[in-house]
């Protein structure tokens, strides 16, 4: 059995329930007070195929301009933000779910070419491929006298 | 509809809880109405001065695959979320998303204009605008008198 070539961590301030109340990183930090808004961590598939591994994530509600993917040390990290898009006068009578923002990181292993990272988001899922790193051939170093 | 309210202290509890669907959804279970109140896909409503309006997540149908029909204030909401095409399950190193068939009926709120209903699926997102009728004005009986 070899490694996984991406292994999903939990992201860093967010306990392992997976689910927390965190500010809005980045961007938003402006003089105006940060809202809390929810963070889920999204349910993810990852499978083999033959150019390399593809990632799936539910991510509904997320649009290419809000979703932001970063491969940064080995660590590949999606941040999905959702604006529910209702109208101010919309009154709750029943809730099953709750509207958040979406956040997982994972670890990329050295088989993965982190240059060719591809990304599509269909349907509010996310897919990722993470092509194989082409395996270089061995060269031989030529030795000379001094 | 199964009315289960959540509130926003309990969302880890609910996040655990979402854990433990997913598990048990790998298990064979031998009552398999034991969680009769978790129901797929999740909905929200929310009252406008207009509409009564439905949302519900639902990411990865395409419009071709829901199937949304409306009878007697009973709205079906059918689809079924395929797994990639030709990949074998043992090709999976992490499985978590749902999978399968699925169906819902939801219960219309009463004074609802059935004819007018109308659906944008937007991002995986489904949300259905159920106008509201409008409210019936009370109307006058004459009353006639029989000469005595």
């Amino acid at each position: 059995m070899s490694e996984p070539e991406a292994t999903p961590v939990p992201p860093a301030p967010v306990p392992p329930t997976g689910m927390t109340t965190q500010p809005v990183p980045a961007q938003s930090q402006s003089t105006a007070p940060v809202p809390e808004r929810t963070v889920f961590m999204p349910p993810i598939d990852i499978y083999d195929s033959d150019e390399g591994l593809v990632l799936l994530a539910d991510l509904p509600g997320v649009t290419i301009e809000s979703l932001e993917i970063q491969v940064q040390d080995n660590r590949l990290t999606l941040f999905g933000r959702v604006n529910p898009a209702l109208p101010t006068e919309a009154r709750l009578l029943h809730q099953e779910f709750e509207w958040g923002d979406f956040l997982r990181s994972f670890i990329l292993s050295d088989e993965v070419d982190h240059d060719r990272i591809t990304a599509k988001l269909n349907h509010g899922v996310l897919e990722v491929v993470l092509p194989r790193a082409t395996k270089t051939a061995p060269r031989r170093i030529q030795v000379n006298k001094e | 509809m199964a009315v289960f309210r959540w509130r926003h202290s309990w969302g880890n509890l609910r996040d655990l809880e979402r854990e433990f669907d997913r598990l048990l959804e790998s298990i064979k279970m031998p009552f398999p109405g034991l969680r009769l109140e978790r129901q797929y896909p999740p909905v929200n409503v929310y009252e406008l001065d207009e509409e009564f309006l439905l949302v519900a997540e639902l990411p990865g149908i395409s419009p071709e695959n829901l199937d949304l029909t409306v009878a007697g204030g009973i709205l079906t909401l059918k689809g079924e979320r395929r797994g990639p095409e030709g990949i074998l399950d043992d090709r999976f190193r992490r499985h978590e998303r749902l999978r399968g068939k699925w169906q819902r009926q939801l219960t219309l709120p009463e004074r609802v204009d059935e004819e007018r209903l109308s659906a944008e699926f937007v991002n995986g997102v489904l949300k259905i605008h159920l106008p509201k009728l409008p409210t019936v004005k009370p109307r006058h009986i004459p009353v006639v008198g029989g000469e005595s």
